[in-house]
């Protein structure tokens, strides 16, 4: 750490800002020759005069086999072919040797799905040729052509095929084709690192630092680049003890805070963004409001209406929904009611622990029926009891049981 | 008018740990810079938040015990007039004056440092400041928001609150065949401190508001800072080295992001746990006697916060056994970690049961995503780096004074993670959570202790000596001392 005392510091012969200078100096030499290390390894292209990077909308993006609906999210979609399939085709004209990557911008992609990148060139346009995807943590690696035999002459059109079960929807945001230059690459790199964390659910266990998926994630570059200035300080100051100090003091330290400082631009630069998309959402609005705005807002009006046809706080109130996060929030909204939800298992709750007077709030919850005219009241299968209808709402209802 | 209220109650607990500990006159010696630093008022006003919290909601406990109501004047009044008489028997005592919170603020303000020095001080300060505003703004606008901050701890709050006491929580099978009036939740056996904190802020604002309420986790990241800044002090590092490492701890990105996305209990867990096991230190380093009794209460205290508080409260037993007996007790330690070694390793290899539960643990570790947690992801910044460099670096200097005590605490941390990262179903015992969560009480003690660290490899002769403990004469504590 940094002395205070001006006798330690009198002892060396640069001024601090001297001192200061040379750090900096050698920590952004550090930083180019990391940097310089990286794209030498990560960007094969020219790195000067390249293609620029081509991209590919999911408007412009054609499903030839299975479903899919647009929506401002990207192409969703949404079930496989008879075959369990799904084609998703464009068509293209490039150079094949000025594009050197594929990339898909999909997510929610299962592990178990088999992903493949079908192209065909000018060369033998009646042939297809493809080449196996990765699929890793629910999206799709992108693929390196370049070192393909077939990727050759003029592409002409591109297409991603998945095929497995697809048990939850799979959006994807477009397709790019990458000349892996050095200004694409390092674009692309801090594309990756700035780009926007919002808070999320697993937010509270987890932090990426920046896009979902990075090639060179930010901290071990930084540390990369620490490790290789400290040598570098090391060794100058072995060399020129009394202008930099000794090995092991401040200016190790001061290489190490500058790493930490510029990684903790990067959160706070996150954070603000983050309070600027906080402050439009609830800013100026009164708690009831802020609910109301919150992602959850459907469900928060809906339990405000129970709320009102229930009596005094301690009835008994049980929650369903199909939805974990329902089931467990509107529990929460229903409070200081006496509620009870199953926080792990989508189950409804045993007839015999339903009392007369107690009420059941079911929301997006499949299996449940009502005889409106019995006035009668069964979920999965079991033995209908009698129940009142006080409230239907989108989806939902609230039941008084007799 | 209801903002100035619930000013007022998270003042109160603030005002009332602070007010405890210049009662009992801690820290008795003054910082490396002098009494009229701002170490020392650091100190006292990062422990104090914490005590105070503590003692707020054993009052709401005996409160609730006696059937007294949850309102302003039960839990406000007798503590404010607790906090009232405890100032004014430290002023007549001469532990508090106008002069020492002049000297105080003007050491924050305009410490005596060089030019350069200065300006890295007030663009710290100022860096921080951002970070806090960043931090208030989100728990200012944004309803409760993280899933078991609803699930599992405001569940309780908003129970307690509207029915002015203790209401029992029980589990599920309890809660359907019973009639009488009890609750249910997702973790009801969770402890009651921190929903009985978000209570007394909707007591003192006088309605419930799932935003406002969430007000003490600020407090809390700025009670941690300002222990660290006050404990770096006293350990003897520079005030710009105190600062830097107070920095490195407030800035730590899920530390940042617990307070942000308020609610769970993590946060004061890891408050209370870097406390307790900082407060061993300073005892290492003065041996008096006020500094064991609070490392002694806090670390009792963490099982008050979050169930997983008792393991992380026994990870201080290795460091009280190294500081007690600073000669034999790396031997016991080790020793210690021993048989632990192996019990875990019967564990794994066989099946053991005891009363017919399965005491079997299968090793199952996830590396891979324990490196992208620790080393590519955003949570922790540089700081694992950091650990690996300076333990390779520093090895020697963390077995020996007065290092060791802290080093045998966060080993002992390290070595409970391990286990709960190697055998996923003691984490689930443990209701540690996840990986990162699981990590959090421990990680700005160990920011601490590389700052420690770095300090005793590049300035040895700057730090305070270690003390003996008291014993009797022939005992090991005087000849370590001297080693």
């Amino acid at each position: 750490m940094a002395s205070d005392s001006p006798r330690v510091a009198a002892q060396t012969l640069a001024s601090p800002a001297m001192r200061s200078l040379a750090l900096a100096a050698v920590f952004l030499a550090s930083a180019a020759l990391c940097m310089l290390g990286y794209l030498a390894l990560a960007a094969p292209g020219p790195w000067f005069g390249a293609a620029r990077t081509l991209h590919w909308n999911p408007k412009e993006l054609t499903v030839t086999r299975g479903s899919a609906l647009q929506t401002r999210e990207g192409l969703v979609i949404t079930a496989p072919d008879a075959t369990s399939t799904v084609v998703i085709a464009f068509n293209t004209s490039f150079p094949s040797r000025d594009y050197a990557l594929i990339a898909w911008d999909a997510a929610g992609v299962p592990d178990d799905i088999e992903a493949t990148l079908l192209w065909f060139n000018d060369y033998a346009s009646s042939r297809m040729f493809r080449r196996t995807l990765t699929v890793e943590a629910g999206r799709i690696a992108p693929a390196f052509v370049a070192q393909d035999r077939d990727w050759l002459g003029r592409i002409d059109g591109l297409a991603l095929v998945l095929q497995g079960s697809f048990t939850e929807p799979i959006v994807l945001r477009g397709a790019a084709a990458k000349p892996m230059s050095a200004g694409q690459v390092l674009g692309d790199r801090l594309e990756e690192w700035f780009a926007f964390e919002p808070w999320n659910g697993t937010s509270i266990n987890t932090l990426t630092g920046g896009a979902d998926m990075q090639d060179l994630p930010l901290p071990a570059l930084l540390a990369a680049i620490a490790v290789v200035a400290a040598l570098a300080y090391a060794g100058l100051a072995r060399w020129k003890p009394h202008f930099f100090g000794p090995v092991f003091g401040a200016g190790l330290a001061g290489l190490f805070v500058i790493a930490w400082l510029i990684i903790d631009a990067r959160w706070q630069w996150n954070l603000l963004r983050q309070v600027r998309a906080t402050d439009a959402q609830y800013a100026g609005k009164s708690w009831h409001d802020r609910h109301l705005a919150a992602e959850d807002g459907p469900l928060f009006a809906f339990i405000e209406q129970v709320r009102a046809k229930l009596p005094a706080p301690t009835a008994r109130v049980f929650m369903v929904a199909d939805a974990h996060y329902f089931r467990d929030r509107g529990a929460y909204h229903l409070y200081p009611y006496n509620v009870y939800f199953d926080p792990s298992a989508n189950s409804m709750p045993p007839p015999s622990a339903v009392r007369p007077g107690d009420y059941l709030v079911v929301y997006q919850r499949r299996g449940v029926q009502y005889d409106p005219s019995r006035q009668r009241l069964r979920w999965d299968g079991s033995d209908p009891i009698d129940a009142e209808l006080l409230l239907v709402g989108k989806g939902a209802a609230l039941f008084q049981i007799r | 008018m209801e903002y100035l209220a619930l000013v007022f109650g998270l003042a109160l607990p603030w005002a009332l740990g602070v007010a405890l500990l210049l009662a009992l006159d801690w820290p008795r010696s003054p910082a490396a810079d002098g009494d009229r630093s701002a170490g020392s008022a650091a100190l006292r006003l990062g422990y104090g938040y914490f005590i105070g919290a503590l003692a707020l909601t054993l009052w709401m406990h005996g409160l609730s015990a006696t059937g007294v109501r949850f309102d302003r004047i039960s839990i406000g009044a007798p503590l404010l007039v607790a906090v009232a008489a405890l100032f004014a028997w430290a002023t007549r005592r001469n532990r508090i004056s106008v002069a020492a919170v002049r000297n105080a603020t003007s050491a924050l303000v305009r410490p005596q440092l060089t030019r350069w020095q200065q300006w890295a001080w007030m663009l710290l300060l100022a860096w921080l400041g951002l970070r806090f505003a960043s931090i208030a703004a989100e728990i200012m606008w944004r309803p409760l928001y993280p899933w078991d901050a609803w699930g599992q701890w405001a569940t309780k709050a908003r129970v307690w609150f509207e029915f002015g006491r203790i209401v029992p929580f029980v589990r599920a099978d309890v809660w359907l065949s019973t009639a009488t009036a009890v609750y249910f939740d997702a973790a009801p056996d969770n402890p009651s401190t921190v929903p009985l904190l978000q209570v007394w802020s909707c007591v003192a604002l006088g309605r419930w508001d799932d935003s406002a309420m969430n007000w003490p986790w600020l407090c809390m990241l700025l009670a941690l800072a300002l222990a660290v800044y006050g404990s770096l002090r006293s350990a003897g590092l520079s005030l710009l080295g105190a600062l830097i490492g107070a920095y490195l701890v407030a800035s730590l990105p899920l530390l940042d992001t617990h307070a942000a996305l308020a609610g769970y209990a993590d946060l004061m867990l890891a408050g209370i746990y870097t406390c307790a096991a900082l407060a061993l230190h300073r005892w290492v380093l003065r041996r008096h006697a006020c500094d064991a009794a609070l490392a002694l209460l806090l670390a009792l205290a963490c099982a008050l916060v979050e169930t997983s508080g008792l393991v992380w409260a026994l990870t201080l037993v290795p460091g009280s056994v190294v500081a007690v007996f600073p000669r034999r007790g790396p031997k016991l330690v080790a020793f210690g970690f021993g048989a632990a070694a192996l019990v875990v390793l019967a564990f794994a290899r066989f099946e053991l049961a005891l009363l017919g539960h399965s005491l079997h643990l299968d090793y199952q570790p996830r590396w891979h995503s324990l490196a992208d947690a620790y080393l590519f992801f955003g949570n922790w910044h540089l700081l694992w780096y950091a650990v690996i460099a300076l333990a390779i670096i520093g090895a020697r200097r963390l077995v020996r004074p007065p290092l060791a005590p802290l080093a045998m605490v966060v080993a002992s941390g390290l070595g409970v993670l391990f286990i709960a990262f190697a055998f996923p179903s003691a984490m689930s015992v443990a209701e540690f959570g996840t990986a990162n969560r699981a990590t959090l009480p421990l990680a700005p003690l160990l920011t601490c202790l590389c700052v420690l660290l770095w300090r005793e490899l590049t300035m040895p002769a700057v730090a305070p000596e270690p003390q003996a403990a008291h014993q009797p004469a022939g005992s090991d504590s005087a000849v370590a001392a001297h080693a």
